[in-house]
């Protein structure tokens, strides 16, 4: 069989749908293993989709105080979500051409955009949960801002540019790169950050909505029916994202399409799922095996994931690694 | 003379041990005489020249000789001080223990303080250091009352963290001659002073920072001495004697060490600089916190801290009769801080308190100890004709001939000032005749005839220093310094 | 475009890797909240100072290297800590004492100072045939985030811990620049951080005998 040339912006859309097809069952394949891990039976590793289409069927109820800013924020923070996958190495090793239209901060940005519009319309609806979750969530957001930026900067000095396909390929170049304790740092520091952004142990219990500890659970406490489906599919396609950017860029950058072969391309979408099932795995584990910081123990969290960004920088600022 | 330095290193390390066992008179009879030996052992090398023994392990030159008298001194004149100062209360077989655990530890002190002028090379230097902390830590908290216990935490933990940056320090100031010799050398002074010309700059400049920060905090230059007048004050009176008038100097002599190779390095101006700047805070700071101490051996202590500043700026001329006048200074303050240690003791045990507000009329109380430490203090405070006054006008006018003879009148400004304060003590505590006459007589005849040692000492030095001396001192000035 | 920096080699790479290791220990430390678990990153800390002196040792082919290694992992890894874990167990004391400052501010703190000590050392002119000169750089932020936690922290045993890494980071700076230094030397180092400890222990259990506590909030009566 002949190979099939795939055009570049064919990939693009590929990378796009894989992100919002598959997001779901990579929610699902966690929380099964976590059940199991636990000793439970667990939900089915399908039932998030079942969970949506559910949600889609239902009735939409809005609180009497919110705007047009409730309506509108799920369909944004779903746009943005799509929009980031044409950012990042997802299925090719090789940079797409709307790839060059946004950096690892370009990313970043669009991602805080999506979450402040969620925080928005929570805090938009008056509801007292919904509005501590969104004041929380911007707080702590604030806060690890800082990781990100030397993460960035740490990307920036040994590739000179801060598109993610470069580190990648610096990274895949030789083993020595990947042992570099710079770039060691700088996966820790971002493995810190992806903790933090998709709200799990040791900050937030994402399994159960304990009041006093939810964070970005209470933002879409006051949402319904179909507007609460696109909240859902959203943050789960935020959680591949990140775990996507996580193994692609720092920590396994290898197994990506080469060429535009459509069969190169169709295989790396397992390849994804498996490290990123990977990477729930590890994640899985340290929720099973730490307890939840107490909110305001929560700045420690963040000072050290700062810590390991500026030594980062810092360590390759000295001596080149 | 080798066996000279063979004998320093093995007497008081086995008359220690056998203090530990043996009845407390014997103990005693044995530290007398090993203090007494190893002064005059002292005194034969001031007119040897450089001595080596143990194939290089141990070296004694001019700059050598001088602490080793310093440090002799005070082992042969602490010794009589404490036999007629230590009688512990209690049941006899606790104060006999105490007893042997006391002469032990300062047997032990002694030794300890006599290896480090006399080893050869930065690394023994540091070991030897290292040894005098660990063991004064523990007797500092010999007595085992709160502020003993407390001085000795903060001493041993602040003095191993500057010892720690001094170990730094070594290991920099060998990777500087790695770059000449090779990989695997030792640490010997001539090898270190032959080759210190090729060392690299910047290196030796660190190490030289990170040795008067890692010394100084043994030295007791502000602004790490802050456990000085703690533990000074809170280890039993002899102890104090010893950590007052020789441990300080003989970290100064390490100090000295680095600045010997640093010189050679990278000329004389920036050594001077860092001295200075550590010599001006101390003076000043221990100056002032003189005037309002209420404990007698506190005041003392205060007066060491001034003490080594004076040192270091003294090092900071660049006159030679300075340093002429630096290490006199070492000799006479070793004598004057005995003798004042020693009265202190005198006083504290007639009157059963450090606190210098309810002691009056000491010298009606104590008929010969009393002048005595009167004299120690007008010592102390530079007046003629005792040593320090002759020290201090070698600095003086070494400092005035110096271009910026700001610093002599900054000198002259602490001095004066640390005087007033000890002559305030001096008035209130010695001469007030007190209210209710108590009864006059000494404690022991031991604590006279040691502060009678210190003061013909003191004297000695202040009004005509044997030729021989002399002559020491020049040479061992003539050591530090450098062709200009 | 600015050209990227040289890559190291895997070895220089992964000795700075342990190297990192034990800053980062020292910087858990600042946080630690039980006296037990300083004591274990003060094990493990000086579990890599041996594991980088081993890795000097194979990669430089200086043999006397290994004797040292096995030394200071005898005294380090299992003396020591043996030692204060019995004098803990005795004081049945479990908490560290409270910090002085909140634990964000230290980590603050020291990545300040941790800053200043690269600097100062970067800018040496030293090329080590041993490590990687940023290892250098590394031992300093050490020595200088151990002198944090000896101020900032308020009883005996965060402090004794606090002066023991200072002494594995000189370890540490000493592989860097003076790996060759006569084993004799070396041992001579090591017997006297043992002397050295063995004062420190004695020193606790008499201040826990006085004021029954490890703390040294207590420690305020001499002052001016």
């Amino acid at each position: 069989m002949a190979a099939v040339e795939l055009a570049p912006a064919q990939i693009q859309v590929f990378q796009v749908l894989t992100i919002v097809l598959f997001a779901p069952l990579v929610s699902g394949g966690i929380a099964h293993l976590e059940a199991r891990l636990q000793g439970r039976r667990g939900p089915r590793i399908l039932q998030p989709y079942y969970d949506l289409t559910k949600l889609f069927r239902k009735e939409t109820l809005v609180p009497e105080d919110a705007g047009w800013v409730f309506m509108a924020a799920p369909i944004v923070a779903f746009t943005c979500y799509m929009i980031v996958p044409l950012l990042i190495p997802v299925l090719t090793a090789f940079p797409l051409p709307l790839g060059y239209m946004g950096d690892i901060l370009g990313g970043a940005f669009i991602l805080t955009l999506a979450g402040f519009a969620v925080a928005l319309a929570a805090a938009e609806t008056g509801g007292p949960y919904a509005q501590l979750g969104s004041s929380r969530a911007m707080t702590f957001g604030a806060l690890i801002e800082p990781s990100i930026l030397f993460v960035t900067f740490t990307v920036a000095l040994v590739t000179t540019t801060d598109l993610p396909y470069f580190e990648a390929a610096a990274v895949r170049s030789s083993f020595s790169e990947w042992i570099l304790p710079a770039h060691l740092l700088a996966a820790l520091a971002f493995f810190l950050v992806v903790l933090n952004d998709t709200g799990r142990i040791p900050v937030e219990t994402h399994a159960s909505t304990l009041e006093f500890g939810m964070i970005d659970e209470a933002r879409t406490l006051e949402h319904s029916g179909p507007l609460f489906a696109l909240l859902k599919w959203g943050s789960a396609m935020k959680q591949f994202i990140l775990y996507v950017l996580l193994v692609n860029v720092f920590i396994a950058p290898w197994g990506l399409a080469g060429s535009r072969d459509l069969g190169a391309v169709l295989v790396a979408i397992p390849i994804l799922l498996a490290k990123a099932f990977g990477v729930g795995a590890v994640f899985t584990v340290i929720d099973n095996s730490f307890s939840k910081l107490r909110l305001f123990k929560l700045t420690e969290f963040m000072a050290s994931a700062f810590l390991l960004a500026i030594l980062a920088v810092l360590v390759l600022y000295l001596a080149g690694g | 003379m080798a066996w000279d330095l063979i004998v320093i290193l093995t007497v008081p390390f086995a008359v220690s041990v056998v203090c530990w066992w043996a009845p407390v008179a014997v103990g005693r009879a044995l530290t007398l005489a090993s203090g007494v030996l190893v002064f005059v052992l002292a005194l034969l090398l001031v007119p040897a020249h450089t001595t080596t023994a143990l194939s290089g392990w141990l070296r004694v030159d001019a700059l050598s000789v001088v602490f080793l008298v310093a440090v002799a001194f005070l082992y042969g004149a602490g010794a009589v001080f404490a036999i007629g100062y230590i009688r512990p209360a209690g049941d006899p077989a606790s104060a006999a223990r105490y007893n042997r655990r006391f002469f032990a530890g300062l047997n032990l002190f002694a030794w300890s303080m006599a290896m480090a002028p006399i080893v050869n090379g930065l690394a023994l230097l540091w070991i030897a250091i290292e040894v005098t902390t660990v063991v004064s830590a523990l007797l500092v908290a010999i007595d085992d009352t709160d502020g003993a216990t407390e001085a000795a935490w903060k001493y041993v933990l602040i003095a191993s963290m500057g010892l720690g940056i001094a170990l730094l320090a070594t290991i920099v100031m060998y990777y500087a001659g790695s770059t000449v010799f090779g990989g695997a050398y030792d640490l010997f002074y001539p090898k270190l002073l032959g080759a210190a010309g090729h060392f690299p700059p910047e290196v030796v400049r660190l190490s030289f920072v990170l040795a008067v920060l890692g010394y100084g905090t043994k030295m007791g230059l502000v602004p790490v001495h802050t456990w000085l007048p703690d533990a000074h004050s809170e280890a039993p009176t002899p102890i104090s004697a010893l950590l007052s008038g020789s441990l300080l100097v003989v970290s100064f002599y390490a100090i000295l060490r680095f600045y010997q190779v640093t010189v050679r390095a990278v000329g004389p101006t920036f050594p001077r600089t860092v001295l200075l700047v550590f010599g001006v805070m101390s003076l000043l700071l221990a100056a002032l916190y003189l005037a309002r101490q209420r404990d007698l051996k506190r005041l003392f202590a205060y007066s060491s801290v001034e003490h080594m500043g004076i040192l270091a700026i003294g090092m900071s001329f660049s006159a030679p009769i300075a340093i002429v006048g630096v290490l006199l200074h070492v000799l006479a303050h070793a004598a004057a801080k005995g003798t004042a240690f020693f009265g202190a003791g005198s006083v504290v045990l007639k009157f059963g308190t450090k606190d210098m507000t309810r002691i009056r009329g000491g010298i009606g109380a104590l008929p010969w100890s009393g002048p005595m430490l009167v004299m120690a203090v007008l010592g102390l405070s530079a007046m003629p004709p005792f040593g320090i006054f002759r020290s201090e006008f070698l600095f003086v006018s070494g400092g005035l001939a110096d271009p910026s003879d700001a610093i002599a009148a900054v000198l002259v400004v602490g001095v004066t000032l640390a005087m007033l304060g000890l002559s305030w003590f001096a008035s209130q505590t010695m001469l007030t005749p007190s209210a209710n006459g108590t009864v006059g007589g000494e404690a022991s005849a031991w604590i006279v005839a040691s502060m009678v040692i210190g003061l013909v000492a003191l004297t000695i030095l202040g009004v005509h220093p044997p030729g021989e001396l002399s002559d020491l001192l020049r040479r061992a000035a003539g050591e530090l310094g450098v062709a200009r | 475009m600015a050209v990227a920096p040289p890559v190291p080699s895997t070895f220089s790479g992964g000795a700075e890797a342990i190297a990192l290791v034990v800053l980062l220990t020292e910087f858990a430390m600042l946080r630690a909240p039980l006296s037990r678990s300083q004591i274990r990153l003060y094990a493990f800390q000086s579990f890599a100072v041996s594991a980088l002196a081993v890795f000097v040792a194979a990669t430089q082919h200086i043999p006397e290297l290994y004797i040292l290694a096995a030394f200071s992992f005898t005294l380090k890894v299992v003396l020591v800590p043996g030692i204060v874990l019995r004098l803990l167990r005795d004081a049945r004391v479990d908490l560290a004492g409270s910090n002085r400052l909140g634990v964000a501010t230290m980590i603050l703190i020291a990545i300040g100072i941790s800053a200043f000590g690269f600097f100062v050392v970067g800018g040496l002119p030293v090329h080590s045939h041993s490590l990687p000169t940023a290892a250098l750089g590394l031992a300093m932020a050490v020595v200088l985030v151990a002198f944090l936690l000896v101020i900032l922290r308020s009883d005996v045993v965060s402090q004794a811990v606090g002066f023991f890494s200072l002494e594995n980071g000189v370890s540490v700076a000493s592989l860097v620049v003076a790996s060759r230094l006569p084993l004799i030397v070396e041992v001579a180092f090591l017997f006297d951080l043992l002397v050295a400890v063995v004062v420190f222990g004695v020193l606790m259990r008499v201040h826990h005998g006085r004021a029954q506590t490890l703390s040294t909030e207590v420690l305020d009566r001499l002052k001016g």
